[in-house]
């Protein structure tokens, strides 16, 4: 046990978090060269397109050291995503040990921040390494004082690396070892593992990665998982290199995978202890917390009869990600579908992506929201997470928002204007703290605001530099009033929006011109008018449209000018006919688009 | 309103799901041209080192015989010379190919035998020749008068031979029809009106005005001119342009076709009207009905490959039957774009359909008001005819 490390990396995206896994799985041989490809760990396809992880990965890997001793070393990868941060404290109450991998020529993030207090707050061992020295634009000196006035943690003799050069990768090896605690735990006492994650594989059923904390397991043994009591009999145990390899035992301070026959993702909680029937432990090892959905939208098959293969494509997605909440909801525009539950916003775009890749799905997506808080005549609470469905005003006392904290790490220079956009999107500063160059601002902030597009506002605003942490705060009561968008006079129930009495005309007047831009003219007029209650704010007129024939059309012509009539009635499926209108699925997120004042 | 079909050949008794055959007409390919134009998608080859005139007449020649079996004793009610640009052929060369056509199959004493010409120099000092070896209708291409206009869409004439070649058709042809572009780069309305107030003024009988599209695999698909007029203006011109021809007597009888009182495409109504025809040369197409069915087909494209698969004993490239499913759209592709409308019983009559498969289309189409609520008649109301396209979808994939 003393030759284990279990550890993991912390990185902002894209300041080679995953490369460098890489390169210790090339290091330590884990994979041969044929078998290499970029960023092996991040196994989706929309993982490697995005340069992002989603799902946290495992590779266990032999180093021999210059002590000349062989060490193993599980390295547990983790998503570096504000969405995903739920899987960062989940794969480091695994570990013992966590690398700081901080872009030399970027220097520290929000994002980064955040997760290296979960670590520290978790009793994790933070080891900085200055990624990307051989850039042009490093400047490791500011960027150690950066990791020490920020993070507070020694930083001067970090390992300066390249990831991609392949520098100093032995080098991080060897701090792994030196550095890094060997895990704690009684091999012989009684067995408790804590399932890290778990997905469902369609061949083996459930496949459940584990810290084993005591103890050991072995294929044949009877599991008991200590949430539930269900038993199921452990068939087999092993790690990833990152390929799975089987083992003979998982023993106390490992990481590895058990595969028990499970069906049900759900039998397999994440967080759960799990012991043996035999010889029971006495306690379960503390869970994680229950995640919760943030944002919302409605999710539409384009066709009405895909609503059967959208429920099936969704409960697909649910076997791997647990996060994913969905139930049946009716809208009177876009037909039957589904309200979902996400943990942010690129979790959403990440869902919708592959229901349309990986299932072939066409899709409406209404704009996102969050949850509201109503306090009923009658003195009940009821949240709303559709804003068709907040009742009449005169139905209800009070309407409360979600507040979240925010904190953000922008450098000197943007200061400003972030705090202007801060104050735009009804931010209230909480805090302003100098650190080194950059600065943090902690702002209490509607999480509505934030979810249409703050975020890629901040990106702008500052030029890429600032980063974003968030968490839940409170809820408030707040001025709110519900925006519906009416087409040729009828109401499209999956346009409406919860929006702050304030900025109702402004957004309601942009959000009509936005969807005059977007949707197409057709052989009519349409009208597109904006309303609160029965009071019209804004009104456009999509002109209709001349013509739409093919100027000839002769004998040789028919089999091409049908293709083209194809395409033309193929291009009609996409949009969504609401009424006698056909509006295109850009439309439904018009909002998403609309700027600030 | 459209003649009842004469010239059928009836095929009751078989038993099938055709009657009658309908109307054969017969379409000559010539492939080369000078130079290609950049919004051309037909098949045309520029003719850097010439061609064999008599070589490919011959190859016509052979090629209807090898095409004979299939339209045995059928009469040939019309014959279009399309290209390419056949006019680059000699007179002698045409008179050598109709008497050959002549000697092969039987042409009706009163056919309509339409040539395409280019409005240049070297070929309009052959129209007389033309008319001597009896082609009696010219079709002529000149696009527009304007110099610019004709520059942008790389013509090879200007304006005045464009003039001089109408001039000289109308000496020797009764009937005479020009074609014309609008929505041209650059254009404005009145420069669209100017062009068809010319083609009026000097007496045409027949005017195509095609609004300029942009084909795929063209110049103009991978260099689109930037300054195309918008929808609306195009629209308007359309509008304005089809005003000006009614005043001056013209009758709008298809999508894009003028006529004076009379003087009709019979060649293109027997298309619309989902008649037959032989397609003979290089890359022509072909659509050819019997009693099990109605089969399409296309030579060869390529000149070289063409005329190689004559000299073997055929140049077809491709040929299906069209199949059930596909043939209330081809029928109303054609038919919906004349203005009038024809019987609904020539749909039965020319596809061997009971009318019951265009019920649920055609529910459609009249709540959407872009065809005429008429029992016996399909005609698309004057949306119909704006929104064709639109139209026209409604019938995809509906024979099943």
């Amino acid at each position: 046990m003393k030759n284990i490390r279990n550890f993991s990396i912390i990185a902002h995206i894209d300041h080679g978090k995953s490369t460098l896994a890489d390169r210790f799985i090339q290091y330590c041989g884990g994979l041969e060269l044929r078998e290499m490809s970029e960023q092996v760990l991040d196994s989706m396809d929309i993982e490697k397109e995005r340069g992002i992880t989603i799902k946290a990965q495992t590779a266990a890997l032999t180093y021999k050291a210059r002590d000349g001793q062989l060490y193993n070393l599980n390295l547990i990868d983790t998503p570096g995503h504000v969405d995903f941060s739920y899987e960062v404290s989940r794969s480091l109450s695994a570990c013992e040990g966590a690398l700081l991998v901080v872009d030399a020529s970027q220097g520290v993030e929000a994002q980064t921040v955040a997760n290296c207090y979960t670590a520290i707050d978790l009793g994790v061992e933070v080891v900085p390494v200055l990624n990307k020295i051989d850039l042009p634009a490093a400047e490791p000196e500011r960027v150690c004082q950066e990791i020490e006035d920020i993070i507070g943690i020694e930083a001067v003799d970090a390992v300066r690396a390249s990831a991609k050069s392949g520098i100093g990768i032995e080098d991080i090896l060897e701090t792994v070892v030196s550095k890094i605690p060997a895990p704690k735990g009684d091999p012989d006492g009684p067995l408790k593992a804590l399932i890290i994650d778990s997905w469902f594989d369609n061949y083996v059923g459930v496949v459940m990665l584990v810290r084993i904390v005591d103890g050991s397991l072995r294929p044949k043994d009877k599991i008991r998982f200590m949430a539930t009591g269900a038993e199921h009999l452990c068939e087999q145990v092993g790690v990833f290199t990152p390929k799975s390899v089987q083992r003979d035992a998982l023993s106390a301070g490992e990481v590895g995978f058990v595969i028990a026959g499970i069906k049900e993702l759900k039998s397999a909680k994440v967080g759960d202890t799990i012991t043996l029937a035999a010889n029971p432990a006495a306690a379960a090892l503390p869970g994680f917390k229950e995640v919760k959905s943030q944002v919302f939208a409605g999710l539409y098959p384009v066709e009405s009869h895909d609503y059967d293969a959208l429920r099936d494509a969704l409960e697909k997605l649910q076997l791997n990600d647990a996060s994913l909440r969905f139930e049946p909801e009716v809208s009177q525009a876009l037909g039957f579908g589904f309200r979902c539950g996400f943990l942010g916003l690129l979790h959403l775009e990440i869902v919708q992506e592959r229901l349309e890749r990986e299932f072939d799905m066409d899709l409406i997506t209404t704009a996102p929201t969050v949850v509201y808080q109503l306090v009923m005549k009658d003195g009940e609470v009821v949240e709303v997470e559709n804003p068709s469905k907040l009742p009449d005003p005169s139905k209800y006392d009070e309407i409360r928002e979600p507040i979240i904290t925010a904190h953000i790490l922008v450098p000197q220079d943007y200061v400003g204007a972030v705090m202007t956009l801060c104050n735009q999107k009804r931010g209230v500063q909480r805090n302003m703290q100098y650190m080194g160059r950059q600065v943090m601002l902690t702002y209490d902030m509607p999480m509505n605001e934030v979810v249409m597009d703050f975020f890629d506002k901040l990106k702008s605003t500052s030029r890429g530099y600032a980063s974003l942490d968030y968490e839940f705060k409170e809820f408030q009561a707040a001025d709110l009033v519900k925006l519906d968008i009416l087409v040729n006079g009828e109401k499209v129930d999956a346009l409406s929006l919860i929006v702050h009495r304030q900025s109702a005309q402004y957004r309601g007047r942009e959000l009509a011109a936005k969807m005059r831009e977007l949707i197409p003219r057709q052989m009519f007029d349409i009208a597109v008018q904006a309303a609160i209650g029965s009071h019209i704010i804004a009104r456009e007129t999509i002109k209709a449209l001349r013509k739409n024939v093919l100027a000839k059309c002769y004998g040789g012509d028919i089999t091409r000018k049908k293709k083209l009539l194809e395409k033309q009635k193929a291009g009609k499926k996409r949009m969504k006919q609401v009424g006698n209108v056909e509006i295109p699925q850009a439309a439904f997120l018009a909002i998403l688009q609309v700027g600030d004042k | 309103m459209i003649q009842p079909p004469v010239h059928t050949v009836s095929l009751a008794g078989l038993g099938s799901g055709l009657t009658q055959l309908p109307p054969l007409s017969l379409y000559l390919h010539f492939p080369w041209c000078v130079r290609k134009c950049p919004y051309c998608d037909f098949n045309s080859h520029e003719a850097r080192n010439g061609f064999d005139e008599a070589g490919y007449v011959d190859a016509l020649l052979a090629d209807l015989e090898q095409a004979l079996p299939a339209v045995w004793g059928r009469p040939v009610t019309t014959i279009f010379m399309g290209g390419g640009t056949p006019s680059l052929f000699s007179p002698a060369a045409m008179d050598r190919l109709l008497a050959g056509i002549r000697a092969r199959i039987r042409l009706h004493p009163d056919a309509e035998i339409t040539m395409e010409a280019n409005p240049g120099t070297f070929e309009f000092e052959k129209f007389r020749g033309f008319r001597e070896a009896g082609i009696n209708r010219l079709s002529i291409g000149v696009q527009s008068f304007a110099p610019h206009h004709l520059r942008a869409l790389g013509r090879i004439h200007d304006g005045n031979e464009a003039r001089r070649a109408i001039e000289i058709a109308l000496t020797h042809f009764d009937n005479v029809n020009v074609d014309l572009m609008y929505a041209l780069p650059g254009q404005t309305l009145a420069e669209a009106l100017d062009d068809v107030s010319v083609a009026l003024g000097m007496g045409v009988t027949h005017l195509s005005a095609y609004h300029l599209t942009i084909e795929p695999n063209t110049l103009f698909a991978v260099r689109t001119p930037a300054n195309l007029p918008d929808d609306d203006l195009s629209a308007d011109m359309q509008e304005a342009l089809e005003a000006c021809l009614a005043e001056a007597g013209f009758e709008h009888y298809e999508t894009s076709a003028f006529a004076r009182p009379g003087h009709r495409a019979r060649h293109n109504l027997n298309y619309w009207t989902f008649g037959d025809y032989l397609g003979l040369g290089a890359g022509a197409h072909g659509k050819i009905s019997a009693h099990d069915g109605i089969v399409r087909e296309m030579r060869e494209k390529q000149p070289a490959a063409y005329l190689a698969g004559i000299a073997a004993g055929s140049a077809i490239q491709s040929r299906h039957k069209v199949g059930r499913k596909d043939l209330p759209f081809e029928f109303m592709m054609n038919a919906l774009r004349l203005t009038e409308g024809v019987p609904l019983a020539l749909f039965t009559e020319r596809t061997g359909l009971p009318p019951s498969v265009l019920q649920a289309p055609l529910q459609r189409a009249e709540q959407a008001g872009l065809i005429e609520p008429h029992p016996t008649m399909l005609r698309p109301t004057l949306a119909g005819q704006r929104f064709l396209n639109d139209l026209l979808t409604l019938f995809l994939n509906e024979g099943d």
